[in-house]
């Protein structure tokens, strides 16, 4: 961040702030509380459903930006360390006889645990090769799931829920959900924020830059990537386990490898370690999908004949991940939070031209 | 015992086709140090070609226009979108080849749409009898056209300059570039060999299923493949490949298909635990 002239940190503790200004926090709460009126604010169903996938992909993306974003491991296996934790809940609910309340931690645990699994080759692999075993990983936790015992998981058809319940309040509409959601998805951020610029964020971002150097400076390489996967799973869980209680069911094709991909791309095109990258990435694909599905598909089926624009409207999707993400990677690899920033400094330094 | 050599010899049909493919991934990788996840689809865009233009223009016209569509793409897949991103990190070039994969997968459903395409008849259709044992004449081809491509690589590399400047350009970028090689037409041509092999490969592929859009998902299964024998080995290449395919239809025959699936990706896991540069990669001695 590129401040004006003359404007510097005399304290440690300015100097760590992530709030830094009396006008920012002022900000934040107008903010804060605006998350908390919104359902009044626009009570519309198919808005509040978008926010709510929004808000929890969001918290896996989190999950992500922290492994590959920060501590530089590469894991294409992140849609199916967020089905392990979906059915971590969907199973503790079920068979455990557990409430929703204790499975969600839980749910998180068991997804860390597997995503420590996994990432016990990190400490011999990297590159490719690490990159590789994670996509390895979504295979088979998925014909896991798919295959093992179809009577417990219930194979492809997967599971059925019935709502979260917290007293009397159910979590059946899309206001309740939003409410079940938007708290999780503000604290897992503050998690996120604050993860990154303690000493366990400091040596992530060591061990992306070269690991070997962050080796000999005395961090302990292992353990740092193991709970570097150990993070971004739990992220992953709770994640899942909140999709289980927006959509009430739980297949295997809910968590396929394109999910996967698509996170990576999301943390492409957000800006690769930025927990604000990680919003405006999920935000942009989000919009970019419900302009597809809205407007790019029903236009298409008036202007063109109904075979040509069905079989374009079914290569959309392919087509638009594609494009999107080869533009963002030749045309700004640092993704929206780079602009982003530099959009702030040039308000900040107006009507001076320094700095960006 | 008669099953277990029919499950063999399927699988050594497959195997050659995963060796195939994962020649063309090693390839790239060695000069560029790209891992080319859109050599599937490069592979499927080809069987397509083929199988639509063949019957229409006569089967040495679709040969001929799918060989030159093959390497144009891979050529313009280098030239346009991988070569901005030298210098970038090592996840730029992962996801950019993955995309391109989604890209051509779309561009293929939207040209082509969902239909199987019949492949011509490239084989003779009459089986070799091998004691009570009948084998397609495409298997054995398979195995004159590994054979082929294997002794046509290893000369190259050995003994002509370009094989050279594609062996120095692999250890080393920067000094290749400074001994006067010129790295970015090597990483144009390996491209295009690799879109040849993918072609290659299509002809067999072609021949066992036909043609459709999906064709691009064995690409994905050629990836154990590669890490298998090595990222950067030519012979752990085309030894992953077999391993890799025997063992999934040994697999799919005796335990199940949805098995048979994922048990290459068990096995890579394994393998590189124990060997993490695959049974034949190049063990590389890392410094600051």
């Amino acid at each position: 961040m590129v401040r004006p002239a003359g404007i510097f940190d005399v304290r440690y503790e300015q100097d760590i702030a992530v709030v830094r200004t009396i006008p920012q926090w002022i900000t934040l709460g107008i903010f804060l509380l605006l998350l908390i009126l919104l359902p009044q604010i626009f009570p519309n169903r198919y808005l509040l459903n978008v926010i709510n996938t929004i808000m929890i992909v969001v918290i896996s993306i989190h999950g992500l930006n922290i492994l590959t974003g920060f501590a530089g491991q590469i894991s294409a296996g992140h849609a199916a360390f967020m089905g392990v934790g979906a059915y971590a809940c969907a199973s503790l609910m079920i068979f455990g006889g557990l409430s929703y309340w204790v499975s969600l931690p839980l749910s998180g645990l068991a997804a860390g645990l597997v995503g420590i699994l996994f990432g016990l080759p990190s400490l011999r692999l990297k590159g490719f090769y690490l990159a590789i075993t994670t996509i390895a990983a979504q295979f088979i936790i998925i014909s896991f799931f798919l295959h093992f015992k179809p009577q417990i998981f219930g194979g492809a058809q997967g599971l059925s829920l019935q709502s979260i319940r917290l007293g009397s309040i159910i979590f059946n509409t899309q206001v309740n959900l939003y409410y079940l959601i938007m708290p999780i998805a503000v604290i897992m951020t503050y998690f996120a924020q604050n993860i990154i610029r303690s000493r366990m964020g400091r040596a992530f971002v060591a061990i992306r830059d070269n690991d070997l150097a962050a080796e000999i400076m005395g961090i302990n390489l292992f353990g740092y990537k193991l709970r570097a996967f150990f993070i971004g799973c739990f992220f992953a869980g709770i994640a899942g386990s909140l999709y289980i209680a927006f959509m009430r069911l739980i297949r295997p094709d809910q968590y396929s490898l394109m999910d996967s991909i698509w996170m990576l791309g999301i943390i492409i095109i957000g800006g690769m370690g930025s927990i604000l990258g990680g919003i405006l990435g999920v935000i942009f694909v989000k919009l970019l999908n419900e302009f597809i599905l809205m407007v790019l598909t029903p236009s298409l089926s008036i202007i063109l004949p109904r075979e040509v624009a069905s079989r374009i409207s079914a290569s959309m999707g392919l087509v638009a991940f594609g494009l999107v993400v080869v533009l963002f990677l030749i045309l700004e690899p640092r993704g929206l939070a780079h602009r982003w920033e530099i959009l702030k400094g040039r308000f900040r330094h107006w009507p001076f031209t320094y700095g960006h | 015992m008669f099953y277990f050599f029919h499950f063999s010899l399927s699988g050594i049909f497959l195997g050659a086709i995963y060796a195939i493919i994962a020649l063309g991934i090693v390839i790239i990788y060695k000069s560029t140090k790209v891992f080319n996840f859109a050599q599937g689809h490069l592979l499927m865009v080809a069987v397509l070609l083929s199988a639509t233009i063949s019957p229409r223009f006569g089967i040495i016209a679709g040969m001929i226009i799918s060989i030159a569509a093959t390497a144009f793409i891979a050529w313009m897949l280098e030239r346009l979108t991988l070569r901005p991103l030298i210098g970038q990190p090592l996840i730029a070039a992962l996801l950019m080849t993955i995309s391109l994969g989604y890209l051509l997968e779309g561009g293929a459903l939207m040209v082509w749409g969902e239909g199987l395409y019949k492949y011509p008849e490239l084989f003779p259709t009459e089986v070799i009898q091998l004691f009570d044992m009948t084998i397609k004449q495409e298997v054995v081809w398979a195995f004159i056209a590994i054979a082929a491509g294997f002794s046509i690589f290893v000369f190259f590399y050995q003994k002509t300059l370009l094989g050279k400047a594609m062996r120095a350009t692999a250890e080393d970028h920067q000094v290749s570039q400074s001994m006067g090689i010129r790295v970015t037409h090597i990483f144009s041509i390996s491209w295009v060999i690799a879109g040849l092999m993918g072609y290659v490969a299509s002809i067999f592929l072609g021949s066992l299923s036909g043609g459709h859009y999906l064709n691009s998902h064995l690409g994905l299964k050629a990836i154990p493949a590669v890490l298998v024998g090595g990222l950067d080995s030519i012979v752990g290449a085309v030894i992953g490949g077999f391993i890799v395919g025997i063992l999934e239809s040994l697999v799919t025959g005796y335990l199940s298909g949805e098995l048979g699936e994922v048990v290459p990706f068990i096995v890579l896991l394994i393998v590189l635990l124990i060997k993490p540069y695959g049974l034949f990669g190049l063990i590389r001695i890392e410094r600051i």
